[in-house]
C-alpha cells in the first residue's frame, strides 16, 4: 500500500496555487491528507500532481464577519472544534465533531477539505445544510458562491471543478433561541456515520418556527428533510407529531447499501433518531 | 465413568514442585522485563530488520474469488527501472513444493497460486525491487486474464456444489474435505431416554485476530551451502524448518530462522510458513535477499488466519428434574479454500466440549466444507471459544424451556469439587477446580442479586437492560493430538504427540546469568515469567538475568506461545534447568568452600554454608573461577568448567486417542474456569448494546504474574466483545472481502469497552504442572461473548428476541427486533 | 519523479534528506532515519500506531508525505527517554503494564503526550476519548488507561517540583 508517483507542488499563496490548478494537469488538492492519502496508498487516487496547499497561511481562519462566521480552507478539524467562536454560536459544530475521526485525524484534516470529499457518511454536509452555509469558490480570474445546498451532488461528488479551491465557508449564525440536536449512530464512536441526524429549530409562541433537518449517512448524499420541516412548522412540538413526522421521513427515504448495513436498518435509525435530535432541539431553544 | 473411557488411564504426576504459599517472586506482579526495550523503540519487530543488499517484494493479488489464471504479462512489469525480478506461480513452482498441510488427506496449496485462484487475495505474481514503491508501480502493470468461475460463499451450497464450482476437482470430487462423526459414550440411549431435548440451530461468523503487525519475513538463500536464512514473524520457528523444508526443497537443519519481537498474533502467526515459503522462494529466484511485509488488505485476504465461521444444530438431552444427560450436534465449518491444519480447531474444542457441566455423553458430526474464501487459521480459543458459546447458549436455552434460574440449573449440572481429576466424555481431563468458587466470587463482585433486581425494575419501566452470565472451561497447556485426532482414523495424517519446550542457562563469569529461550515473544511475558521462577529458585535477582532467543539452528526444542501452554510448560524447563545448576553451583561452590556439596546452600545468588553467615561464595565468583581457573578443581568430569545447562519439558500430561476413537485421550488436561457476568443495555430502535457493568472472575490456577495475567483477560475479552458486537468479515455473493479494512472491521477502540471493569481470581493449582500453574492466554475471548449474548438476550426478554448467531452487529440486532416487533403487531 | 531536499528537527537533531515526493513520512522516518520506534499497522489512517508528534501535535505519519514535514519538528518515541530515563510515560506505561506486544505502543505514546500537555489532569473519559483513535488488540485498553493516569500525576509532581526549586 504505497502511493503512486506524483509531482509536488507547495505554493505559497491563493494565487500560485490557483495557478497550478488551472494548468490542465490532472492536478489533485492536498489539504490534511486524512481522506486523500488513504486513498492513495490505496491506488484509489493516483493524481500526476499533487498541489498541497498547506502553506496557504492567508486560508488558515475562523473569523467573526458579523453575521457570519467565516472559516478558511486550512481551518483543521481540532481548531474549529475548539474555537470558542464556534462553541459560542455553533456548537452544533463542536458537538458533531466528537463523532468525527479522532484526535490525531482531527488535527491533519480540515473542515473545506472534508466538505469537498463529501463522503455520503460524513457528518459536516448536513450541518451545512441546516445552517445554510455558503460555500465560496476560487478560481483564476474569480469566485463564486454556491449554497450548501447546491453544493453536494452524489457520493464524493460537488460541484467544484478540478481548477476550483473551496477557499472559505460562511456560516450564517443562528438567531436568538435557536435550539439544535444532533444524534448519530456508527459502528464505533468516531466512524462513518449509518445515519446522522442534525436538525435547528426556534420556538414561537411554543410553536415550532424555522425549523431545519437534515440527515447524513443514509442516503448517497446529506439530504434536507423539507416535508418533515412543513410538517413541523407552526406546530406545538409533541411527542405524536415528532413520532409521526419520524414515520413519514424513514418512509420517504431512499437509503443507499453499504457493506455493514442495509436500508432497512437506515430506515429505523431515521426512525428512531429524528424525534430524540427534535426533543433536543426543542429543549434547547429558548 | 464410562465404559468407553475405561481404556484412557490416567498417567501419575510428575509435578516436583507443589504448590504453595511463601513464594518470593512467584506471585509477584513483577513490571516486565521485556519493557524497557520495547518502550523505547528498540523492540525489533520484522520491518525493523534489514540486510544487506535486500530487496523488497510486492504481490499481484487475485480480485476474484474463483478464477482460472489464463494468461499472466508481465513484460511492463519488468521494464520498470529498479525492478529485479517478476515471478508468476509458474516460476516459484520451479524452487518450491506446495505447502505443507496437515488435512488428511492433503488438499494442494501454492504459495503463489498454479493455474487457478480460489479467493480473493490470492497471490498470482510477485515483483521483486529496489523498493515497496517501486515494486508496487510495477506490480500494477501486470495483466492478469482470467476465466472466472462461479464463486461458492455460502457454506451450505458450496457442501453440494459440482462441476466448475469444485474448489479443488483434482483433490477431491466434493467441496466437503471431511465428514466424519464420532460417538463418545451412550449418546442414543441418552437422549431416547431424555425427559426434554432442547434445539437450537446456532451460527459463528468468521472473524480473525487482526494483530496490529502483520505478518513478514526477510529470506535469503545461500547457493552455496544450499540453505535459507529467514527473519520471520512466527511464533513457532524452531518447529517450523520441519514443517517447511519439504516445501523449500532443503533438509530442516539447513533452514536458519531468526525470531524477532512479534507485534501481537492471537494464534495468528502460529505458523506463517505460506508467507515465509512464498519470500524465501522469491529470494531464491531473484538472488538477492528479500522482504515481504503483508499491508493491511493482504493481511485480511491472504494471511489464512480467519477464524471459525460454523452452522451448528445442537441438541441437549435433559431429564425432567434438569440434569443435562447428553450433548450432540452436527457442526459444518466454513474453512475456506484450505485446509492448513485439518479440523484442528474441532479437535481443540473437544477438549472442554461439554462445559463444565457433568454430561454423561457426547457425540458429533463435523464437516469441514469448502468455500472461496481466504482459509481458517487460528485465533484465540482456536475452535473452543465457539463450542463454549454453543454450550452456555445451550444451557440458557434449557433454563428458558424448562422455567428454572440459569444460574441454579448451571449449579445443579457443575462438576464438583471432589469430583477432580473429572473426565469428558471426549477423553480429555479436566485436572483441578472449584467452579462453584467462581462462580460465587463474580456473583459477589457483580452484586449479583442486586443487579438482578435492578434490572428487572428498568425492563418493568420499559427499559431493555438484562444480565448475562456464563461459566466457561478455559483448557491450557495443548497437546498436539487435537491437530489429527478428528481425521479419518485410515489416514490420519501428522500425528505428532510431543510439545517440548526447551531453556538454556549459563552463568557467566561476570555474574550475569545468560537465558535461551527457544519461543518468541509475542506479546506474552516470557522473559518475565522466566526471570520470576529462576530468580525464585536460584535465589538472583531478576536484574542479573540477560535474555537471547536462539534460532532455528542454535537453539534447542520449543515450540512456542499458542494454546496457552508457554507460561506452565517453561515453568518446568525452569525447574528442570535450576535443578541441574544448583547441583552444579552447589559442587562448584563447596569445593571452593571446602565443604561437602550437602553441607551449602543458595543464598541470595551466593553458595552459602548452611547455618553459617559469612561462609558463602558468590555465583559470579564460582562460575569465573569454574571458567578460567580448570586447575582449582578436583579432576573427573564433574568439574568440566564452566556452569550451564539445558533443559527441556515435555507435556505434563497427555495420552494417545484410542485406535478406535472411542474417546480422543487427554490431551489438554490443565483447565482454569471463568465466570464473566455482564449488564448491558439495549436500545431497541438503533440495536446499539452499552454495557453497563461487568465483572470476570477467573482461575488459572498459581499465577505466576497477577497483572500480566490480568492484561491477557482484558485483552481476551476485549476481542471477545468484538467477536460478539461488532466484528464480522463480509462477504458478498461474488465472494468479494468487502470490508477488508480497519475502518469497516471495527475492532473496539478504548471508547467501546466497559467503563465498570472488574476483575478477580480464584486460585485452584494444577496437580500436574510445576507450582500448579495453568495457562491463562485465551480466556476473556473464551467467556466474554457467551456472556454477553446471554445479557443481550435477557435484555430483550420481553421482546421475545432470541439470539442464535454471532456478532450481533447493531443493523443485525435492530433486524432481530424488527422481526419480533413484527411478529407481535402482523 | 524529480527528489526534493528537506531539512527538519527530529527529537531535537536536524536532519536532512532528499526524498521523492511521495514518500510516506512513516516510511522517511523508519527507513531514511534509522528510527523504527514509529510503526506501520494500517496504511489508511485508523489505527494509530503511527502517530508522532509534529510540531506538537500528535499526527498520523503514514497520512502525511515527508515532503510536507519541510521546517518541522518531529517527535518520535526514540525521542522521548534521556539517556537511560524512560520519559515519565514511558515509565508509567512499564509500571502499570500498559502494553504487551508493544506494537500499538509508540503511538500510544504520542497521542498520551499530546494530551498531556493540553491537559494534566485528565478524567479516564478524557483519556478513553484521546486513546480512541489508537487501536490496540492486546490489552483492552484499561492498563493503558491506568498508565496514562499515572503518567498526568507523576507529570504533575515533576511540574510542581520543577516551579518550586528556587531560581
Ligand atoms: C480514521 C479516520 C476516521 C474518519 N472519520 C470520519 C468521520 O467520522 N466523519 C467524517 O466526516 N470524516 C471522517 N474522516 C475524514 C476526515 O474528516 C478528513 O479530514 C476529511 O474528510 C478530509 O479533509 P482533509 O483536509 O484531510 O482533506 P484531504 O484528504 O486533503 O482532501 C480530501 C479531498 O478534498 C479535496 N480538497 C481538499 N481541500 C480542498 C479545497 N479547499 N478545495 C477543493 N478541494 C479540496 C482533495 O483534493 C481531496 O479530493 C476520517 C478519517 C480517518 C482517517
Ligand atoms: S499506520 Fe497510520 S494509522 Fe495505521
Ligand atoms: S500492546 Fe499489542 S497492540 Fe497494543
Amino acid at each position: 500500500m504505497k502511493p503512486s508517483a506524483f509531482q509536488y507542488e507547495r505554493p505559497e499563496d491563493l494565487q500560485a496555487a490557483l495557478a497550478l490548478l488551472a494548468s490542465g494537469e490532472d492536478t489533485r488538492i492536498l489539504a490534511g491528507g486524512q481522506s486523500l492519502v488513504p486513498m492513495m496508498n490505496y491506488r484509489l487516487a493516483q493524481p500526476d500532481v499533487l498541489v498541497d496547499i498547506n502553506r496557504l497561511s492567508e486560508l488558515d481562519y475562523i473569523k467573526d464577519d458579523g453575521d457570519v462566521i467565516a472559516i478558511g480552507a486550512l481551518a483543521r478539524h481540532a481548531a474549529i472544534k475548539s474555537s470558542s467562536l464556534i462553541q459560542a454560536h455553533l456548537p452544533i459544530i463542536a458537538e458533531a465533531y466528537s463523532w468525527i475521526a479522532h484526535a490525531a485525524v482531527r488535527n491533519r484534516g480540515t473542515l473545506c477539505g472534508n466538505l469537498c470529499h463529501a463522503d455520503a457518511a460524513s457528518e459536516m454536509p448536513a450541518i451545512m445544510q441546516i445552517l445554510e452555509a455558503e460555500m465560496v469558490v476560487s478560481k483564476v480570474g474569480s469566485n463564486r458562491t454556491v449554497a450548501a445546498r447546491d453544493f453536494f451532488v452524489g457520493v464524493y461528488e460537488t460541484t467544484i471543478e478540478a481548477d476550483e479551491i473551496l477557499t472559505e465557508v460562511r456560516l450564517p449564525k443562528p438567531g436568538a433561541g435557536t435550539g439544535w440536536g444532533f444524534e448519530e449512530v456508527a459502528m464505533r464512536r468516531g466512524d462513518y456515520a449509518w445515519c446522522t441526524v442534525v436538525a435547528t429549530l426556534r420556538l414561537s409562541d411554543g410553536r415550532i418556527a424555522e425549523p431545519r433537518i437534515a440527515l447524513a449517512g443514509v442516503e448517497d448524499c446529506a439530504t434536507r428533510l423539507a416535508a418533515a420541516e412543513t410538517a413541523l412548522k407552526g406546530q406545538a412540538p409533541n411527542a405524536s407529531l415528532f413520532d409521526d413526522v419520524a414515520e413519514a421521513a424513514a418512509k420517504a427515504t431512499r437509503p443507499s447499501a453499504s457493506a455493514t448495513s442495509d436500508a432497512a436498518y437506515k430506515r429505523d435509525l431515521v426512525r428512531a433518531l429524528l424525534p430524540r435530535v427534535l426533543n433536543d432541539a426543542v429543549a434547547r431553544s429558548t | 465413568m464410562s465404559k468407553h473411557l475405561k481404556s484412557n488411564v490416567i498417567p501419575p504426576s510428575r509435578q516436583r514442585e507443589t504448590p504453595r504459599t511463601g513464594l518470593t517472586w512467584i506471585g509477584q506482579s513483577m513490571k516486565r522485563v521485556e519493557d524497557p526495550r520495547i518502550l523505547s523503540g528498540k523492540g525489533g519487530y520484522i520491518d525493523d530488520v534489514s540486510v544487506p543488499g535486500m530487496a523488497h517484494a510486492a504481490m499481484v493479488s487475485s480480485p476474484h474469488a474463483h478464477a482460472r489464471i489464463i494468461r499472466i504479462d508481465t513484460t511492463k512489469a519488468k521494464a520498470v527501472p529498479g525492478v529485479i525480478g517478476v515471478y508468476t506461480g509458474e516460476d516459484m513452482a520451479t524452487v518450491v513444493e506446495p505447502c505443507p498441510s496437515f488435512a488428511s488427506p492433503p488438499i494442494t496449496q501454492h504459495a503463489m497460486s498454479v493455474g487457478k485462484v480460489r479467493h480473493v487475495g490470492e497471490v498470482v505474481a510477485a515483483v521483486v525491487a529496489e523498493d515497496r514503491y517501486i515494486a508496487e508501480d510495477a506490480a500494477d502493470l501486470i495483466e492478469v486474464d482470467w476465466e472466472v468461475l462461479p464463486a461458492n460463499v455460502d457454506l451450505e451450497t458450496s457442501a453440494t456444489a459440482t462441476g466448475d464450482a469444485l474448489l479443488h476437482p483434482d483433490d477431491r470430487d466434493s467441496n466437503v474435505a471431511l465428514d466424519e462423526s464420532f460417538s463418545f459414550g451412550d449418546v442414543d440411549q441418552h437422549f431416547e431416554q431424555a425427559d426434554h431435548i432442547i434445539k437450537r440451530q446456532l451460527r459463528w461468523h468468521r472473524s480473525s485476530a487482526q494483530a496490529i503487525e502483520t505478518c513478514g519475513v526477510v529470506a535469503q538463500f545461500d547457493p552455496f551451502k544450499g540453505g535459507y536464512t529467514i527473519h520471520s514473524n512466527s511464533n513457532f520457528y524452531n518447529f517450523i524448518p520441519f514443517v517447511i523444508g519439504g516445501a523449500l526443497r532443503v533438509s530442516p537443519g539447513e533452514l536458519r530462522i531468526i525470531p524477532v519481537l512479534t507485534g501481537g498474533s492471537f494464534g495468528s502467526k502460529v505458523f506463517n510458513h505460506k508467507i515465509i515459503i512464498l519470500t524465501a522462494g522469491l529470494a531464491r529466484l531473484a538472488g538477492v535477499p528479500v522482504k515481504y511485509i503483508e499491508d493491511r488488505l493482504e493481511h485480511f485476504t491472504n494471511s489464512d488466519s480467519h477464524g471459525s465461521d460454523r452452522l451448528y444444530d445442537t441438541e441437549l438431552a435433559v431429564t425432567e428434574d434438569g440434569t443435562f444427560k447428553s450433548l450432540r450436534f452436527t457442526v459444518m465449518d466454513d474453512y475456506g479454500a484450505y485446509l492448513q491444519f485439518g479440523v484442528g480447531t474441532h479437535g481443540n474444542a473437544m477438549a472442554q466440549v461439554t462445559g463444565p457441566y457433568r454430561i454423561e455423553s457426547f457425540g458429533m458430526r463435523v464437516l469441514a466444507v469448502l468455500t472461496n474464501k481466504t482459509q481458517q487459521g487460528p485465533y484465540r480459543g482456536f475452535g473452543s471459544e465457539v463450542t463454549n458459546w454453543v454450550m452456555e447458549r445451550m444451557a440458557d436455552a434449557a433454563a428458558a424451556e424448562l422455567g428454572r434460574d440459569p444460574v441454579e440449573l448451571r449449579l445443579q449440572n457443575m462438576i464438583q469439587p471432589d469430583q477432580f481429576p473429572y473426565m469428558i466424555p471426549t477423553g480429555n481431563i479436566y485436572d483441578s477446580g472449584d467452579f462453584q468458587k467462581v462462580l460465587a466470587e463474580a456473583q459477589a463482585m457483580f452484586d449479583f442479586d442486586a443487579w438482578r433486581d435492578r434490572a428487572a425494575a428498568l425492563r418493568a419501566e420499559g427499559r431493555c437492560v438484562g444480565i448475562g452470565l456464563a461459566t466457561c472451561m478455559e483448557r491450557s497447556v495443548y497437546g498436539p493430538t487435537e491437530w489429527w485426532s478428528l481425521n479419518n482414523r485410515e489416514t490420519p495424517g501428522f500425528t505428532l504427540t510431543s510439545t517440548p519446550e526447551g531453556i538454556t542457562v549459563r552463568l557467566d563469569p561476570s555474574g550475569k546469568m545468560f537465558v535461551t529461550l527457544n519461543s518468541p515473544m509475542v506479546g506474552n511475558s516470557p522473559e518475565t515469567v522466566v526471570a520470576q521462577i529462576l530468580a525464585e529458585r536460584l535465589t538472583i535477582a531478576p536484574e542479573d538475568i540477560v535474555f537471547n532467543y536462539s534460532d532455528s539452528q542454535s537453539g534447542f526444542n520449543g515450540v512456542g506461545p499458542q494454546g496457552s501452554r508457554f507460561t506452565a510448560m517453561i515453568a518446568g524447563a525452569c525447574v528442570s534447568a535450576s535443578i541441574k545448576l544448583e547441583e552444579k553451583l552447589k559442587r562448584f561452590g563447596a569445593h571452593m568452600l571446602q565443604r561437602r556439596p550437602e553441607d551449602v546452600e543458595l543464598r541470595d545468588g551466593k553458595v552459602a554454608v548452611k547455618g553459617l553467615k559469612d561462609q558463602e561464595k558468590a555465583f559470579g565468583e564460582i562460575a569465573l573461577t569454574s571458567s578460567f581457573f580448570r586447575l582449582s578443581f578436583p579432576d573427573g568430569e564433574e568439574f568440566d568448567s564452566g556452569i550451564e545447562t539445558t533443559a527441556v519439558y515435555d507435556h505434563p500430561l497427555s495420552t494417545d486417542p484410542a485406535e478406535d476413537r472411542s474417546h480422543l485421550g487427554i490431551f489438554y488436561p490443565i483447565v482454569g474456569h471463568i465466570c464473566h457476568i455482564v449488564a448491558v443495555e439495549v436500545d431497541p430502535g438503533t440495536g446499539k448494546v452499552d454495557i453497563l457493568d461487568y465483572a470476570a472472575v477467573h482461575d488459572n490456577g498459581t499465577m505466576v504474574n497477577p497483572r500480566t495475567l490480568a492484561g491477557q483477560v482484558w485483552g481476551g475479552t476485549a476481542n471477545g466483545i468484538g467477536t460478539t458486537l461488532s466484528e464480522q468479515f463480509l462477504y458478498d455473493a461474488d465472494g468479494q472481502f468487502t470490508n477488508p479494512n480497519f475502518a469497516e472491521f471495527a475492532m473496539p477502540t478504548a471508547n467501546e469497552m466497559p467503563r465498570n471493569f472488574k476483575l478477580g481470581h480464584v486460585e485452584t493449582p494444577s496437580p500436574f504442572t510445576e507450582y500448579g500453574i495453568k495457562g491463562g492466554g485465551e480466556g476473556g475471548r473464551l467467556g466474554a461473548p457467551s456472556a454477553l449474548t446471554s445479557a443481550i438476550e435477557d435484555a430483550l426478554s420481553d421482546r421475545g428476541v432470541k439470539i442464535t448467531s454471532l456478532p450481533v452487529t447493531p443493523p443485525i440486532l435492530r433486524g432481530l427486533i424488527r422481526d419480533a416487533e413484527q411478529a407481535t403487531t402482523g | 519523479m524529480t527528489k526534493r531536499s528537506i531539512e527538519l528537527t527530529v527529537n531535537g537533531r536536524l536532519r536532512k534528506a532528499t526524498v521523492p515526493p511521495r514518500m510516506l513520512l512513516s516510511d522517511f522516518i523508519r527507513q531514511e532515519l534509522s528510527l523504527p520506534g514509529t510503526h506501520v499497522g494500517c496504511e489508511h489512517g485508523v489505527c494509530g500506531s503511527c502517530n508522532v508528534v509534529v510540531n506538537g501535535q500528535a499526527v498520523r505519519s503514514c497520512l502525511m508525505f515527508a515532503v510536507q514535514a519541510e521546517g518541522a519538528e518531529i517527535t518520535t518515541v526514540e525521542g522521548l527517554a534521556q539517556g537511560d530515563a524512560l520519559h515519565p510515560i514511558q515509565q508509567a506505561f512499564w509500571e502499570e503494564h500498559g502494553l504487551q506486544c508493544g506494537f500499538c505502543t509508540p503511538g500510544m505514546l504520542a497521542t498520551a503526550q499530546e494530551l498531556l500537555a493540553q491537559n494534566p489532569d485528565p478524567s479516564d473519559d478524557e483519556i478513553r476519548e484521546a486513546i480512541s483513535g489508537n487501536l490496540c488488540r492486546c490489552t483492552g485498553y484499561e492498563f493503558i488507561i491506568s498508565a496514562i493516569r499515572s503518567a498526568a500525576a507523576k507529570l504533575r509532581e515533576a511540574n510542581t517540583e520543577t516551579t518550586l526549586q528556587p531560581v
